[in-house]
Protein backbone atom coordinates (compact mmCIF):
# COMPACT_ATOMS: atom_id res chain seq x y z
CA UNK A 1 0.00 0.00 0.00
CA UNK A 2 1.42 3.06 -0.87
CA UNK A 3 1.63 6.16 1.67
CA UNK A 4 -0.74 8.46 0.05
CA UNK A 5 -3.50 6.58 0.53
CA UNK A 6 -3.21 6.71 3.91
CA UNK A 7 -1.96 10.02 4.68
CA UNK A 8 -4.84 13.23 4.48
CA UNK A 9 -5.31 14.44 0.90
CA UNK A 10 -3.44 17.86 0.37
CA UNK A 11 -5.73 21.04 1.72
CA UNK A 12 -6.68 21.99 -2.55
CA UNK A 13 -7.64 18.76 -2.40
CA UNK A 14 -9.74 18.75 -0.09
CA UNK A 15 -11.38 22.11 -1.20
CA UNK A 16 -12.17 20.96 -4.11
CA UNK A 17 -13.58 17.98 -2.45
CA UNK A 18 -15.57 20.17 -0.12
CA UNK A 19 -16.57 23.12 -2.37
CA UNK A 20 -16.64 21.50 -6.19
CA UNK A 21 -20.81 21.70 -6.12
CA UNK A 22 -20.79 25.19 -5.15
CA UNK A 23 -19.12 26.28 -8.95
CA UNK A 24 -22.81 25.87 -9.50
CA UNK A 25 -23.40 28.57 -6.86
CA UNK A 26 -21.06 30.26 -8.96
CA UNK A 27 -22.04 29.77 -12.19
CA UNK A 28 -25.73 31.21 -11.40
CA UNK A 29 -24.59 34.06 -9.73
CA UNK A 30 -22.60 35.25 -13.23
CA UNK A 31 -25.67 36.18 -14.99
CA UNK A 32 -27.59 37.65 -12.06
CA UNK A 33 -24.92 39.61 -11.60
CA UNK A 34 -24.75 40.70 -14.48
CA UNK A 35 -28.52 41.30 -15.38
CA UNK A 36 -28.77 45.31 -15.02
CA UNK A 37 -25.70 45.84 -17.38
CA UNK A 38 -27.11 43.97 -19.68
CA UNK A 39 -30.86 45.89 -19.52
CA UNK A 40 -28.87 49.17 -19.45
CA UNK A 41 -27.34 47.91 -22.43
CA UNK A 42 -30.35 47.09 -24.65
CA UNK A 43 -31.82 50.35 -23.45
CA UNK A 44 -28.78 52.59 -24.55
CA UNK A 45 -28.79 50.17 -28.09
CA UNK A 46 -32.57 51.02 -28.28
CA UNK A 47 -31.97 54.84 -27.64
CA UNK A 48 -34.30 54.89 -24.80
CA UNK A 49 -31.70 56.13 -22.29
CA UNK A 50 -30.53 58.93 -25.09
CA UNK A 51 -27.36 59.17 -27.48
CA UNK A 52 -24.80 58.44 -24.81
CA UNK A 53 -22.94 59.51 -22.55
CA UNK A 54 -20.95 63.27 -22.01
CA UNK A 55 -23.24 64.48 -24.81
CA UNK A 56 -21.97 68.06 -26.66
CA UNK A 57 -25.54 69.60 -27.58
CA UNK A 58 -26.25 72.10 -30.15
CA UNK A 59 -22.88 72.24 -32.08
CA UNK A 60 -23.54 74.51 -35.09
CA UNK A 61 -21.95 72.50 -37.87
CA UNK A 62 -22.58 75.10 -41.20
CA UNK A 63 -26.33 75.84 -41.17
CA UNK A 64 -27.06 72.50 -39.21
CA UNK A 65 -26.85 72.21 -35.54
CA UNK A 66 -26.00 68.94 -34.12
CA UNK A 67 -25.22 66.66 -31.06
CA UNK A 68 -22.60 64.45 -30.63
CA UNK A 69 -21.80 62.25 -27.39
CA UNK A 70 -19.58 59.35 -26.60
CA UNK A 71 -21.63 55.90 -26.65
CA UNK A 72 -20.04 55.13 -23.38
CA UNK A 73 -17.90 57.13 -20.75
CA UNK A 74 -15.01 54.84 -21.03
CA UNK A 75 -11.53 54.96 -22.73
CA UNK A 76 -10.70 53.24 -26.02
CA UNK A 77 -11.11 50.06 -26.68
CA UNK A 78 -8.78 47.73 -28.59
CA UNK A 79 -9.89 46.11 -31.57
CA UNK A 80 -6.62 43.86 -32.49
CA UNK A 81 -4.41 44.97 -35.52
CA UNK A 82 -6.54 47.98 -36.19
CA UNK A 83 -5.48 50.11 -33.10
CA UNK A 84 -7.86 51.47 -30.63
CA UNK A 85 -11.43 52.66 -31.46
CA UNK A 86 -14.38 54.66 -29.46
CA UNK A 87 -17.61 54.69 -30.56
CA UNK A 88 -19.80 58.10 -31.03
CA UNK A 89 -23.18 59.14 -31.75
CA UNK A 90 -24.52 62.11 -33.09
CA UNK A 91 -28.29 63.46 -33.95
CA UNK A 92 -28.70 65.73 -35.76
CA UNK A 93 -32.70 65.99 -37.09
CA UNK A 94 -32.49 69.23 -39.71
CA UNK A 95 -29.53 67.03 -41.75
CA UNK A 96 -32.66 65.66 -43.39
CA UNK A 97 -31.97 68.18 -45.65
CA UNK A 98 -28.93 69.05 -47.79
CA UNK A 99 -26.39 66.59 -46.04
CA UNK A 100 -24.68 64.01 -48.08
CA UNK A 101 -22.43 62.70 -45.04
CA UNK A 102 -21.48 63.51 -41.73
CA UNK A 103 -17.77 62.82 -40.92
CA UNK A 104 -15.75 62.54 -37.63
CA UNK A 105 -12.15 62.74 -37.18
CA UNK A 106 -9.49 63.80 -34.59
CA UNK A 107 -7.26 66.71 -35.61
CA UNK A 108 -8.50 68.93 -38.53
CA UNK A 109 -8.97 67.29 -41.70
CA UNK A 110 -7.46 69.01 -45.04
CA UNK A 111 -9.95 68.06 -47.54
CA UNK A 112 -13.08 65.72 -47.83
CA UNK A 113 -11.16 62.81 -49.08
CA UNK A 114 -9.72 62.80 -45.56
CA UNK A 115 -12.75 63.86 -43.39
CA UNK A 116 -12.41 61.10 -41.31
CA UNK A 117 -14.97 58.21 -40.38
CA UNK A 118 -18.24 58.18 -41.87
CA UNK A 119 -21.54 58.31 -39.80
CA UNK A 120 -23.60 55.51 -40.41
CA UNK A 121 -27.43 55.68 -39.76
CA UNK A 122 -30.43 58.04 -39.59
CA UNK A 123 -29.90 61.61 -38.69
CA UNK A 124 -31.72 61.21 -35.81
CA UNK A 125 -29.19 58.74 -34.12
CA UNK A 126 -25.94 58.19 -35.99
CA UNK A 127 -22.82 56.59 -35.17
CA UNK A 128 -19.03 56.09 -35.81
CA UNK A 129 -16.37 54.36 -34.47
CA UNK A 130 -13.29 56.67 -34.31
CA UNK A 131 -9.56 55.82 -34.44
CA UNK A 132 -7.59 57.21 -31.62
CA UNK A 133 -4.01 56.89 -32.11
CA UNK A 134 -2.68 56.44 -28.81
CA UNK A 135 0.16 59.42 -29.65
CA UNK A 136 -2.82 61.71 -29.56
CA UNK A 137 -2.49 65.07 -27.58
CA UNK A 138 -4.61 64.58 -25.00
CA UNK A 139 -5.54 68.33 -25.64
CA UNK A 140 -6.23 67.73 -29.24
CA UNK A 141 -9.81 68.69 -30.73
CA UNK A 142 -12.22 66.36 -32.37
CA UNK A 143 -13.71 67.70 -35.75
CA UNK A 144 -17.25 67.46 -37.46
CA UNK A 145 -17.62 67.16 -41.01
CA UNK A 146 -20.49 67.72 -43.27
CA UNK A 147 -20.34 67.24 -47.17
CA UNK A 148 -23.38 68.88 -48.72
CA UNK A 149 -25.13 67.37 -51.72
CA UNK A 150 -23.82 70.81 -53.19
CA UNK A 151 -20.35 69.33 -52.75
CA UNK A 152 -19.31 72.05 -50.19
CA UNK A 153 -17.84 70.90 -46.95
CA UNK A 154 -18.41 72.62 -42.96
CA UNK A 155 -16.80 72.22 -40.42
CA UNK A 156 -16.94 72.54 -36.45
CA UNK A 157 -14.73 71.38 -33.94
CA UNK A 158 -15.26 70.12 -30.00
CA UNK A 159 -12.50 69.26 -27.58
CA UNK A 160 -11.57 65.88 -27.23
CA UNK A 161 -11.54 66.70 -23.36
CA UNK A 162 -15.16 67.41 -23.37
CA UNK A 163 -16.41 64.97 -25.79
CA UNK A 164 -15.18 61.89 -24.07
CA UNK A 165 -12.87 62.84 -20.85
CA UNK A 166 -12.69 59.07 -20.05
CA UNK A 167 -10.46 59.33 -23.77
CA UNK A 168 -9.12 62.10 -22.45
CA UNK A 169 -7.53 60.71 -19.32
CA UNK A 170 -6.34 57.77 -21.43
CA UNK A 171 -4.41 59.84 -23.74
CA UNK A 172 -2.90 61.11 -20.47
CA UNK A 173 -1.65 57.90 -19.60
CA UNK A 174 -0.37 56.77 -22.91
CA UNK A 175 1.55 59.61 -23.20
CA UNK A 176 3.01 59.43 -20.00
CA UNK A 177 4.68 55.49 -20.82
CA UNK A 178 6.16 57.01 -23.49
CA UNK B 1 -5.55 -3.11 -17.04
CA UNK B 2 -8.85 -5.61 -17.22
CA UNK B 3 -11.04 -4.61 -19.23
CA UNK B 4 -13.54 -4.55 -16.13
CA UNK B 5 -11.71 -2.17 -14.81
CA UNK B 6 -10.82 -0.42 -18.03
CA UNK B 7 -14.60 0.13 -18.80
CA UNK B 8 -15.17 1.14 -14.37
CA UNK B 9 -13.04 4.36 -15.58
CA UNK B 10 -14.92 5.03 -18.64
CA UNK B 11 -18.12 5.09 -16.17
CA UNK B 12 -16.31 7.11 -13.38
CA UNK B 13 -15.28 9.51 -16.43
CA UNK B 14 -18.91 9.71 -17.92
CA UNK B 15 -20.49 10.04 -14.11
CA UNK B 16 -17.82 13.32 -13.70
CA UNK B 17 -18.07 14.96 -16.88
CA UNK B 18 -20.88 17.08 -15.73
CA UNK B 19 -21.56 16.66 -12.63
CA UNK B 20 -19.58 19.62 -10.37
CA UNK B 21 -21.37 21.83 -13.07
CA UNK B 22 -24.61 20.27 -13.52
CA UNK B 23 -26.56 22.92 -12.64
CA UNK B 24 -25.26 25.18 -15.22
CA UNK B 25 -24.90 22.93 -17.85
CA UNK B 26 -28.60 22.36 -17.23
CA UNK B 27 -29.69 25.44 -17.60
CA UNK B 28 -27.49 26.23 -20.78
CA UNK B 29 -29.32 23.16 -21.91
CA UNK B 30 -33.16 24.55 -20.95
CA UNK B 31 -32.40 28.00 -22.07
CA UNK B 32 -31.13 26.50 -25.42
CA UNK B 33 -33.92 24.42 -25.80
CA UNK B 34 -36.45 27.85 -25.25
CA UNK B 35 -34.25 30.05 -27.34
CA UNK B 36 -35.12 27.29 -30.11
CA UNK B 37 -39.01 28.73 -30.07
CA UNK B 38 -38.60 31.87 -28.92
CA UNK B 39 -39.84 33.83 -31.67
CA UNK B 40 -42.85 31.27 -31.53
CA UNK B 41 -43.50 31.95 -27.90
CA UNK B 42 -43.98 35.51 -28.41
CA UNK B 43 -45.85 34.84 -31.40
CA UNK B 44 -48.36 33.09 -29.03
CA UNK B 45 -47.82 35.75 -26.31
CA UNK B 46 -48.15 38.62 -28.35
CA UNK B 47 -50.55 39.38 -31.48
CA UNK B 48 -48.41 42.31 -32.70
CA UNK B 49 -46.06 39.69 -33.84
CA UNK B 50 -48.49 37.94 -36.11
CA UNK B 51 -49.10 38.60 -39.73
CA UNK B 52 -52.73 38.56 -39.96
CA UNK B 53 -54.36 39.60 -43.37
CA UNK B 54 -56.95 41.93 -43.11
CA UNK B 55 -59.16 39.82 -45.76
CA UNK B 56 -59.05 36.81 -47.39
CA UNK B 57 -58.30 38.27 -50.89
CA UNK B 58 -55.47 40.70 -49.20
CA UNK B 59 -52.02 40.13 -50.66
CA UNK B 60 -48.75 40.85 -49.41
CA UNK B 61 -47.40 43.91 -50.24
CA UNK B 62 -44.33 44.84 -51.83
CA UNK B 63 -41.30 46.81 -50.75
CA UNK B 64 -42.82 49.96 -52.22
CA UNK B 65 -45.73 50.02 -50.94
CA UNK B 66 -44.51 48.71 -47.40
CA UNK B 67 -42.40 51.81 -47.54
CA UNK B 68 -45.25 54.25 -48.19
CA UNK B 69 -47.79 52.53 -45.97
CA UNK B 70 -44.95 52.48 -43.17
CA UNK B 71 -44.46 56.27 -43.15
CA UNK B 72 -48.09 56.90 -43.39
CA UNK B 73 -48.26 54.96 -40.31
CA UNK B 74 -45.31 56.50 -38.38
CA UNK B 75 -44.44 59.89 -39.98
CA UNK B 76 -40.77 60.57 -39.77
CA UNK B 77 -39.42 57.25 -39.15
CA UNK B 78 -36.40 56.38 -41.34
CA UNK B 79 -36.38 52.81 -42.39
CA UNK B 80 -33.24 50.90 -42.51
CA UNK B 81 -34.33 47.53 -43.30
CA UNK B 82 -36.90 44.79 -43.90
CA UNK B 83 -36.93 41.55 -42.68
CA UNK B 84 -39.64 38.58 -44.11
CA UNK B 85 -38.96 35.74 -42.03
CA UNK B 86 -39.37 32.17 -43.49
CA UNK B 87 -42.52 31.19 -41.62
CA UNK B 88 -45.56 33.51 -43.81
CA UNK B 89 -47.83 33.63 -40.13
CA UNK B 90 -45.00 36.02 -38.58
CA UNK B 91 -45.23 39.70 -39.00
CA UNK B 92 -42.12 41.16 -40.73
CA UNK B 93 -39.25 42.95 -38.89
CA UNK B 94 -38.11 46.25 -39.45
CA UNK B 95 -35.19 48.67 -37.95
CA UNK B 96 -36.47 52.15 -38.03
CA UNK B 97 -35.26 54.90 -36.38
CA UNK B 98 -37.70 57.26 -34.57
CA UNK B 99 -37.61 60.84 -34.97
CA UNK B 100 -36.79 61.03 -31.44
CA UNK B 101 -33.69 59.20 -31.94
CA UNK B 102 -35.05 55.67 -30.59
CA UNK B 103 -33.54 52.63 -32.67
CA UNK B 104 -35.80 49.69 -33.09
CA UNK B 105 -36.53 46.70 -34.66
CA UNK B 106 -40.53 47.20 -35.32
CA UNK B 107 -43.09 44.61 -35.95
CA UNK B 108 -44.77 45.05 -39.59
CA UNK B 109 -48.00 43.67 -41.09
CA UNK B 110 -46.83 42.35 -44.70
CA UNK B 111 -50.49 42.77 -45.93
CA UNK B 112 -51.05 46.94 -44.30
CA UNK B 113 -47.03 48.11 -43.52
CA UNK B 114 -48.86 48.93 -40.24
CA UNK B 115 -46.29 49.27 -38.03
CA UNK B 116 -47.76 46.86 -35.38
CA UNK B 117 -45.83 47.47 -32.23
CA UNK B 118 -42.34 46.99 -31.27
CA UNK B 119 -40.53 44.63 -28.53
CA UNK B 120 -40.52 45.18 -25.10
CA UNK B 121 -38.02 46.41 -22.99
CA UNK B 122 -37.87 42.91 -21.56
CA UNK B 123 -37.16 40.74 -25.21
CA UNK B 124 -37.96 37.41 -24.59
CA UNK B 125 -36.43 36.26 -27.43
CA UNK B 126 -32.95 38.08 -27.33
CA UNK B 127 -32.88 37.82 -23.69
CA UNK B 128 -33.00 33.67 -24.15
CA UNK B 129 -30.41 34.05 -26.62
CA UNK B 130 -28.38 36.17 -24.92
CA UNK B 131 -28.74 33.97 -22.03
CA UNK B 132 -27.65 30.67 -23.74
CA UNK B 133 -24.85 32.44 -26.02
CA UNK B 134 -22.85 34.14 -23.37
CA UNK B 135 -24.39 33.38 -20.11
CA UNK B 136 -24.81 37.33 -19.92
CA UNK B 137 -21.27 38.70 -19.23
CA UNK B 138 -21.02 41.87 -21.70
CA UNK B 139 -18.41 41.79 -25.07
CA UNK B 140 -16.37 44.29 -24.13
CA UNK B 141 -12.91 43.22 -26.23
CA UNK B 142 -13.71 40.64 -28.34
CA UNK B 143 -15.73 37.25 -27.51
CA UNK B 144 -16.72 37.90 -23.62
CA UNK B 145 -15.57 35.28 -21.19
CA UNK B 146 -19.64 34.01 -20.87
CA UNK B 147 -18.84 33.06 -25.01
CA UNK B 148 -16.33 30.82 -23.49
CA UNK B 149 -17.96 29.35 -20.80
CA UNK B 150 -20.96 28.18 -22.36
CA UNK B 151 -19.30 27.46 -25.97
CA UNK B 152 -16.75 24.69 -23.43
CA UNK B 153 -19.08 22.79 -22.98
CA UNK B 154 -19.38 21.24 -26.36
CA UNK B 155 -15.81 19.76 -25.29
CA UNK B 156 -17.41 17.56 -21.97
CA UNK B 157 -20.86 17.41 -23.77
CA UNK B 158 -18.77 15.49 -26.86
CA UNK B 159 -17.07 13.24 -24.37
CA UNK B 160 -20.24 12.33 -22.48
CA UNK B 161 -21.66 10.99 -25.47
CA UNK B 162 -18.27 9.06 -26.46
CA UNK B 163 -17.81 7.63 -22.88
CA UNK B 164 -21.74 7.02 -22.60
CA UNK B 165 -21.78 4.72 -25.81
CA UNK B 166 -18.68 2.81 -24.77
CA UNK B 167 -20.10 1.75 -21.08
CA UNK B 168 -23.22 0.99 -22.71
CA UNK B 169 -22.26 -2.26 -23.86
CA UNK B 170 -24.34 -3.39 -27.19
CA UNK B 171 -26.31 -0.16 -27.25
CA UNK B 172 -27.44 -0.90 -31.12
CA UNK B 173 -29.88 -3.25 -29.02
CA UNK B 174 -31.26 -0.47 -27.52
CA UNK B 175 -33.04 0.56 -30.67
CA UNK B 176 -34.70 -2.88 -31.02
CA UNK B 177 -35.43 -3.26 -27.92
CA UNK B 178 -36.62 0.68 -26.04
CA UNK B 179 -36.86 -0.75 -22.22
CA UNK B 180 -38.33 1.94 -19.58
CA UNK B 181 -39.51 0.15 -17.13
CA UNK B 182 -41.79 2.14 -14.60
CA UNK B 183 -42.65 0.22 -11.67
CA UNK B 184 -39.13 -0.94 -10.42
CA UNK B 185 -38.06 2.32 -8.42
CA UNK B 186 -36.53 5.10 -9.22
CA UNK B 187 -33.17 4.60 -10.20
CA UNK B 188 -34.03 2.11 -12.31
CA UNK B 189 -36.90 4.45 -14.15
CA UNK B 190 -34.56 7.08 -14.85
CA UNK B 191 -31.33 4.87 -15.94
CA UNK B 192 -33.75 3.26 -18.99
CA UNK B 193 -34.44 6.87 -19.41
CA UNK B 194 -31.60 8.08 -19.91
CA UNK B 195 -29.87 5.26 -21.72
CA UNK B 196 -33.05 5.61 -24.24
CA UNK B 197 -33.14 8.80 -25.13
CA UNK B 198 -29.64 8.83 -25.38
CA UNK B 199 -29.44 6.36 -28.06
CA UNK B 200 -32.11 8.03 -29.77
CA UNK B 201 -30.59 11.71 -29.49
CA UNK B 202 -26.70 10.36 -30.46
CA UNK B 203 -27.64 12.18 -33.79
CA UNK B 204 -28.23 15.46 -31.71
CA UNK B 205 -26.21 15.59 -29.10
CA UNK B 206 -23.67 15.08 -31.36
CA UNK B 207 -24.72 17.73 -33.83
CA UNK B 208 -25.11 20.41 -30.44
CA UNK B 209 -21.63 19.55 -29.59
CA UNK B 210 -19.85 19.85 -32.59
CA UNK B 211 -21.64 23.19 -33.53
CA UNK B 212 -21.01 24.34 -29.73
CA UNK B 213 -17.55 23.58 -30.13
CA UNK B 214 -17.25 25.02 -33.24
CA UNK B 215 -18.27 28.47 -31.70
CA UNK B 216 -15.68 27.85 -29.32
CA UNK B 217 -13.56 27.69 -32.23
CA UNK B 218 -15.18 30.92 -34.01
CA UNK B 219 -14.73 32.90 -30.91
CA UNK B 220 -10.33 31.35 -30.55
CA UNK B 221 -10.40 32.31 -34.20
CA UNK B 222 -11.63 35.89 -33.88
CA UNK B 223 -9.86 36.79 -30.67
CA UNK B 224 -6.79 36.10 -32.50
CA UNK B 225 -7.46 37.94 -35.29
CA UNK B 226 -7.18 34.79 -38.07
CA UNK B 227 -9.41 35.01 -40.56
CA UNK B 228 -10.46 31.99 -42.52
CA UNK B 229 -13.01 33.74 -44.75
CA UNK B 230 -12.75 34.26 -48.38
CA UNK B 231 -15.13 37.29 -48.59
CA UNK B 232 -13.58 40.37 -50.11
CA UNK B 233 -14.16 43.34 -48.34
CA UNK B 234 -16.59 45.60 -50.32
CA UNK B 235 -15.42 49.04 -51.25
CA UNK B 236 -18.10 51.84 -50.87
CA UNK B 237 -19.60 53.28 -53.44
CA UNK B 238 -17.54 55.32 -55.38
CA UNK B 239 -17.24 58.62 -55.11
CA UNK B 240 -17.43 59.18 -58.78
CA UNK B 241 -21.19 57.79 -59.04
CA UNK B 242 -22.64 59.69 -56.41
CA UNK B 243 -24.31 62.62 -58.14
CA UNK B 244 -23.84 66.33 -56.86
CA UNK B 245 -27.00 68.34 -56.97
CA UNK B 246 -27.40 72.20 -57.51
CA UNK B 247 -30.14 72.52 -55.21
CA UNK B 248 -28.64 70.60 -52.30
CA UNK B 249 -31.57 68.06 -52.33
CA UNK B 250 -30.33 64.10 -51.85
CA UNK B 251 -30.06 62.68 -55.33
CA UNK B 252 -32.39 59.88 -56.44
CA UNK B 253 -31.98 56.15 -55.26
CA UNK B 254 -33.49 53.39 -57.15
CA UNK B 255 -36.44 52.29 -55.48
CA UNK B 256 -36.46 48.41 -53.20
CA UNK B 257 -37.99 46.25 -55.74
CA UNK B 258 -36.08 48.18 -58.77
CA UNK B 259 -33.16 46.48 -56.55
CA UNK B 260 -35.04 43.33 -55.86
CA UNK B 261 -35.64 43.69 -59.85
CA UNK B 262 -31.75 44.01 -60.73
CA UNK B 263 -30.66 41.52 -58.15
CA UNK B 264 -33.16 38.61 -59.93
CA UNK B 265 -32.29 40.02 -63.43
CA UNK B 266 -28.19 39.47 -62.34
CA UNK B 267 -28.56 36.42 -60.54
CA UNK B 268 -31.56 34.05 -61.93
CA UNK B 269 -33.43 32.23 -58.85
CA UNK B 270 -32.53 34.40 -56.14
CA UNK B 271 -34.89 34.29 -53.59
CA UNK B 272 -35.18 37.49 -52.05
CA UNK B 273 -36.31 37.84 -47.83
CA UNK B 274 -34.31 41.18 -46.42
CA UNK B 275 -33.53 44.76 -48.44
CA UNK B 276 -30.93 46.76 -46.62
CA UNK B 277 -31.42 50.44 -47.16
CA UNK B 278 -27.90 52.05 -47.57
CA UNK B 279 -26.76 53.19 -44.16
CA UNK B 280 -25.43 56.43 -45.67
CA UNK B 281 -24.72 58.34 -48.90
CA UNK B 282 -21.89 56.05 -49.95
CA UNK B 283 -23.08 52.60 -48.84
CA UNK B 284 -24.33 49.95 -50.69
CA UNK B 285 -28.45 49.07 -50.79
CA UNK B 286 -28.09 45.41 -49.56
CA UNK B 287 -30.40 42.22 -50.89
CA UNK B 288 -30.40 38.89 -49.09
CA UNK B 289 -31.92 35.77 -49.17
CA UNK B 290 -31.32 32.30 -48.56
CA UNK B 291 -29.49 30.01 -51.13
CA UNK B 292 -31.06 26.35 -52.41
CA UNK B 293 -28.85 24.91 -49.44
CA UNK B 294 -31.13 26.31 -46.58
CA UNK B 295 -27.95 26.67 -44.48
CA UNK B 296 -25.97 29.40 -46.36
CA UNK B 297 -27.47 33.06 -46.91
CA UNK B 298 -26.77 35.04 -50.25
CA UNK B 299 -26.48 38.47 -50.30
CA UNK B 300 -25.98 41.24 -52.85
CA UNK B 301 -24.89 45.08 -53.24
CA UNK B 302 -26.34 47.33 -55.46
CA UNK B 303 -25.11 50.97 -56.44
CA UNK B 304 -28.13 52.63 -55.29
CA UNK B 305 -27.56 55.19 -57.76
CA UNK B 306 -26.78 54.02 -61.09
CA UNK B 307 -28.64 50.65 -60.28
CA UNK B 308 -25.53 48.29 -60.97
CA UNK B 309 -24.53 45.18 -58.73
CA UNK B 310 -21.28 45.77 -57.56
CA UNK B 311 -20.81 42.99 -55.35
CA UNK B 312 -22.31 39.51 -54.37
CA UNK B 313 -21.69 36.56 -52.05
CA UNK B 314 -23.38 33.63 -53.06
CA UNK B 315 -23.05 29.71 -52.59
CA UNK B 316 -20.74 29.44 -54.79
CA UNK B 317 -18.26 31.86 -53.91
CA UNK B 318 -17.70 29.96 -50.81
CA UNK B 319 -14.71 27.48 -50.10
CA UNK B 320 -15.44 24.10 -48.86
CA UNK B 321 -14.94 25.08 -45.47
CA UNK B 322 -16.87 27.88 -45.44
CA UNK B 323 -19.88 26.15 -46.24
CA UNK B 324 -19.38 23.95 -43.18
CA UNK B 325 -18.58 26.39 -41.20
CA UNK B 326 -21.52 29.02 -42.02
CA UNK B 327 -24.05 25.69 -41.36
CA UNK B 328 -22.73 25.57 -38.36
CA UNK B 329 -25.28 27.82 -36.51
CA UNK B 330 -28.33 27.33 -37.96
CA UNK B 331 -27.71 23.43 -37.60
CA UNK B 332 -27.08 24.53 -33.64
CA UNK B 333 -30.33 26.27 -33.60
CA UNK B 334 -32.13 24.28 -36.10
CA UNK B 335 -33.44 27.09 -37.88
CA UNK B 336 -33.19 25.85 -41.52
CA UNK B 337 -36.38 23.82 -42.54
CA UNK B 338 -39.10 26.45 -40.58
CA UNK B 339 -41.65 25.21 -37.54
CA UNK B 340 -40.95 21.52 -38.41
CA UNK B 341 -36.79 21.32 -37.96
CA UNK B 342 -37.09 24.17 -34.40
CA UNK B 343 -39.80 21.69 -33.11
CA UNK B 344 -37.82 18.92 -33.40
CA UNK B 345 -35.31 20.69 -31.93
CA UNK B 346 -37.18 21.84 -29.17
CA UNK B 347 -38.18 18.36 -28.56
CA UNK B 348 -34.65 16.91 -28.41
CA UNK B 349 -33.13 19.87 -26.38
CA UNK B 350 -36.05 19.21 -23.82
CA UNK B 351 -34.88 15.19 -23.98
CA UNK B 352 -31.12 16.95 -23.46
CA UNK B 353 -32.03 18.77 -21.01
CA UNK B 354 -34.13 15.62 -19.21
CA UNK B 355 -30.88 13.56 -19.53
CA UNK B 356 -28.34 15.67 -17.40
CA UNK B 357 -31.29 15.69 -14.69
CA UNK B 358 -31.54 12.59 -15.35
CA UNK B 359 -27.44 11.99 -15.27
CA UNK B 360 -27.61 13.95 -11.84
CA UNK B 361 -30.23 11.76 -10.06
CA UNK B 362 -28.58 8.57 -10.89
CA UNK B 363 -25.40 9.82 -10.22
CA UNK B 364 -26.80 10.42 -6.29
CA UNK B 365 -28.52 7.31 -6.40
CA UNK B 366 -25.75 5.10 -7.29
CA UNK B 367 -22.25 6.94 -7.80
CA UNK B 368 -22.47 8.59 -4.60
CA UNK B 369 -23.47 5.08 -3.29
CA UNK B 370 -20.26 3.70 -5.14
CA UNK B 371 -18.09 6.26 -4.36
CA UNK B 372 -18.74 5.97 -0.78
CA UNK B 373 -18.50 2.68 -0.80
CA UNK B 374 -14.77 2.61 -2.26
CA UNK B 375 -13.87 4.90 -0.20
CA UNK B 376 -14.65 3.12 2.34
CA UNK B 377 -13.21 0.07 0.89
CA UNK B 378 -9.88 2.05 0.94
CA UNK B 379 -10.06 3.05 3.99
CA UNK B 380 -10.73 -0.48 5.24
CA UNK B 381 -8.36 -2.14 3.32
CA UNK B 382 -5.19 0.55 4.87
CA UNK B 383 -7.15 -0.23 8.58
CA UNK B 384 -6.43 -3.85 7.71
CA UNK B 385 -2.62 -3.02 5.93
CA UNK B 386 -1.86 -0.87 8.89
CA UNK B 387 -3.35 -3.91 11.45
CA UNK B 388 -1.10 -6.12 9.12
CA UNK B 389 2.07 -3.96 9.31
CA UNK B 390 1.08 -3.80 13.63
CA UNK B 391 0.47 -7.74 14.12
CA UNK B 392 3.51 -8.15 12.22
CA UNK B 393 5.51 -5.52 14.47
CA UNK B 394 4.02 -7.20 17.57
CA UNK B 395 5.28 -10.90 16.52
CA UNK B 396 8.80 -9.55 15.55
CA UNK B 397 9.27 -7.83 19.03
Amino acid sequence: MSQTDTLPPSGLKQLWLKWRFHLNILLILVPLGFMPKYFADASLFRGDSGLGANIVENIQVGRWTLDLAELRDEAPRAEGPAGYFKAFNAACTSCDEGVKATYLRVGKPRSLRAAGTIFFGAPARMGTSLPIPPRTRPDADIWITIEGWDGKMYQASVPLAKASPATAAWLEKQGGNK
Amino acid sequence: MSKKSRSKIWFLVHSWLALPIWFFVLIVCVTGTLAVISREIVWLANPETRANPPSDEARRLNYDELLVAMQRDQPGIAVASLMTLSESHFAMLSDVTYPDGRTLRVYVNPYTGHIQGVPPQFNFEEFTRALHGWWLVPHTNGYSWGWYLVSLLGLPMLASLVTGLVIYKRFWKGFFKPTLRFNQGARIFWGDFHRLSGIWSIWFIAVISITGTWFLVKALLADNHIAISSQPIIPVVARETVPLTADGTPAPMISPDEAVRITQREIPGFTVDYVGFPSNAYAHLSIGGMSWYPLVYQKAEINPYTGAMEASRLLGDRKAVEIFTESMRPLHTGEFAGLTSKLIWFFFGLLLSMMVLSGLLIWSKRTALATANALKRSQKQARTAKAAVSTEVTSSS
